[in-house]
């Protein structure tokens, strides 16, 4: 899917998301009925991520190919799965998008700053501000409770201990954990544990939710009702991407980026129900 | 990141391993106290020493000859050379406000009644200003040109039948004889200067009259003061060397000695400083091998935390939290390593003074203070190679990291 690169001005860029797209459907599912967390102003044409002709290329004694050439836009406040198997470039797409490592060429907007140009202090600025990490592994802090892992980005953002203590209490009780703050990991469930890691994704308010596999270490119940949490959040408004190689799990997405060999191999739009409705093939 | 959050952090990391960060402490701890007990026994040493040589003696110069040469110990090689000629000369000079004549005048054995002891060093001859300022715990002064005698206790009490004023003690030399009055006992045995050594051995003190002596070791000149004390030395050394009796009978090679307490004094200072200084240089060594085992201890524990690092940076630390944090936590357990060993240094060295039976304690605050600071920079030392290499991992890898 090569495309010429275009200048990043507002306009263009939603003529670029309908060309994109190909499906009226798409870009009529994503601004309907739902309610978007920015409101109505001009930010909302911003989309939460908009990667344009990302190469990632690994030098391993011959160049690997982990990326190659992938265009895509996240829009605010929608829901997209990334599926595809190993290797096929999703967790270096994950990584680039968490501004947690660089491409090779392209560019990437995240909540329309272009972060590839970015140094490594200002990249981490923008993680920390814009971007919330879910991992498989969950990645908790051990020795911290759950109020405290939840509070620690905003330790990093300078934020006082009043102020941090009232956010992360909000966003536990959201995730349904306003009785186990002061649990630590390893007195919580697995299930519990991963909410703990999405309230402390949710807790700066960003512009966009990575999850890596959120279930991959979670029986199916509890997969399942991690998966309901994703729904929830999702409804609040948030923008989520997400990696998986479960298709069960990629089917609560709106839509599913399927990749292989490190490019979009094609694009489903799910319609509510979870079925695919439409395909976008290269 | 703030300051504070820093330091919660920080200690939270230390408390959360507390053994292993006990011993990585203890390593600082006892290097720290180790320098601390060594600086403060050769403080308190020279503090005792000075002590003893120094206060009223500031204005003395102890005389005497000796082989040539630099930096001898007092009264090394001395002959008795000093006539009371020298001693009325010496006297003459107008800055000098007294000369005491000292010399040890050697016998066989020593008898009261019909007790005898063998003894060869005790008898000591001077003039009575030798004792003016010394307490009496019996009796009083010897007065010059007599046989009368005064005991220090130890001396007193050399005889089976301890000896009190009034007694007659009967000191021999081959086949003479002489008869000394025992007319006052000192309350002390201590040492009364530099030539009487450190150790306080028994002494009798009495006048040459008395056992019919003409040569001394040495004389104890008086200055006027110790302002004049300087000028007074050059005096007397050309007096010496031009004009006296002694300078006839100077043994080849060997020349006049004058030595104030302030060189005297100089003197201990360098060689108790020099012999500090290298046990405290032993000590160092100790606390080198405890900022080894900060580093050592901060490198496992950044490759043990790795994950924790790489979760901290993906949700928004910058790499200079990370190094924050990790120097943070070296230079607590360097600071609370060094402050704990000078508390416990101190301690040590107090008891060592005690049990050595040094009179004075010295704790040499500035050397407290150098040790905190030491303990800092042995912290950010020890810990900056780690913090460094925390700060530098790359989240993804880390994220990975089992």
């Amino acid at each position: 899917m090569r495309r010429p690169p275009l200048p990043p001005s507002l306009t263009e860029v939603s003529g670029f998301l309908t060309s994109w797209s190909q499906s009226p459907a798409l870009s009529g599912g994503l601004n309907s009925d739902r309610p978007v967390a920015w409101g109505m102003d001009a930010r909302e044409t911003v989309p939460a991520v908009a990667l344009r002709e990302v190469t990632k290329t690994y030098q391993v004694g011959e160049p690997v190919h982990a990326l190659r050439d992938v265009t895509l836009t996240v829009p605010r406040g929608s829901y997209t799965a990334v599926m595809g198997p190993s290797g096929s470039g999703k967790s270096t797409l994950m990584n680039v998008v968490g501004c947690l490592d660089t491409p090779t060429s392209g560019s990437i907007e995240l909540d329309g700053e272009e972060v590839t140009t970015m140094s490594d202090r200002e990249r981490t600025r923008i993680r920390g501000d814009k971007v919330g990490f879910v991992f498989q592994t969950f990645n908790l802090m051990p020795r911290l409770d759950a109020l405290e892992n939840v509070a620690m980005p905003l330790v990093f953002r300078g934020a006082g201990r009043a102020e941090r203590n009232e956010r992360a209490t909000e966003v536990l009780e959201r995730v349904g954990l306003g009785n186990r703050l002061r649990h630590r990991p390893n007195e919580l469930s697995g299930g519990q544990r991963q909410r703990v890691a999405i309230a402390r994704a949710l807790v700066t308010d960003p512009a966009l939710v990575l999850a890596d596999e959120p279930t991959g270490n979670l029986d199916s119940e509890t997969g399942r009702q991690i998966m309901g949490l994703f729904e929830d959040i999702y409804d609040e408004g948030n923008t989520i991407l997400m990696v998986t190689h479960e298709r069960y799990v990629a089917e609560h997405a709106e839509r599913i980026v399927n990749m292989l060999d490190g490019e979009i191999e094609r694009i489903e739009d799910l319609d509510a129900a979870g079925a695919p409705e439409t395909e976008v093939g290269p | 990141m703030k300051p504070v959050e820093n330091l919660r952090i920080s200690w939270r990391s230390i408390r959360g391993h507390k053994l292993r960060s006990t011993l990585t402490t203890l390593g600082v701890i006892i290097g720290i106290a180790a320098v601390i007990t060594f600086v403060t026994l050769g403080a308190s040493l020279q503090e005792d020493i000075v002590g003893q040589i120094g206060g009223e003696e500031a204005s003395s110069i102890l005389t005497w000859v000796g082989p040539e040469g630099q930096d001898q110990a007092p009264g090394f090689g001395a002959e008795p050379v000093f006539s009371p000629a020298d001693v009325g000369g010496i006297a003459d000079i107008e800055t000098v406000e007294t000369v005491i004549p000292y010399t040890i005048w050697l016998s066989d054995r020593l008898r009261v009644g019909e007790e005898t002891v063998i003894r060869q060093e005790a008898v000591r001859i001077t003039s009575p200003a030798f004792l003016e300022d010394e307490d009496f715990r019996a009796g009083a002064n010897f007065a010059a040109g007599t046989n009368e005698a005064v005991l220090t206790p130890n001396a007193a009490a050399m005889f089976p039948t301890n000896v009190s004023v009034g007694d007659s003690i009967t000191v021999l030399r081959g086949n003479r004889t002489r008869s000394l009055s025992v007319v006052g006992i000192l309350n002390a045995s201590d040492s009364l200067g530099a030539v009487e050594g450190f150790q306080g051995t028994p002494r009798i003190y009495t006048s040459p009259e008395a056992v019919g002596e003409t040569r001394f070791l040495f004389l104890y000149v008086e200055a006027t003061g110790p302002e004049t004390v300087d000028a007074t030395k050059e005096d007397v050394r050309r007096y010496l060397e031009e004009d006296s009796v002694a300078s006839v009978d100077l043994p080849a090679d060997y020349v006049f000695k004058l030595q104030t307490s302030e060189d005297l004094l100089s003197q201990v200072r360098e060689i108790l400083n020099l012999l500090t200084g290298f046990v405290t240089g032993i000590a160092l060594i100790s606390l080198v091998v405890g900022s080894i085992g900060i580093a050592n201890i901060m490198l496992v524990s950044v490759t043990e935390r790795t994950r924790e690092i790489g979760i901290m940076k993906a949700v928004g630390a910058q790499r200079r939290d990370v190094l924050t944090l990790f120097l943070t936590e070296a230079v607590i357990l360097g600071l609370v390593g060094a402050v704990v060993g000078a508390v416990l240094g101190a301690v040590v060295g107090f008891a060592a003074t005690e049990v050595i039976g040094i009179d004075a304690y010295v704790f040499p605050l500035q050397w407290a203070l150098i040790a905190a600071a030491i303990g800092i920079l042995v912290g950010i030392v020890s810990g900056l190679y780690p913090a460094w290499n925390a700060a530098r991992t790359d989240p993804i890898e880390a994220l990975r990291y089992e």
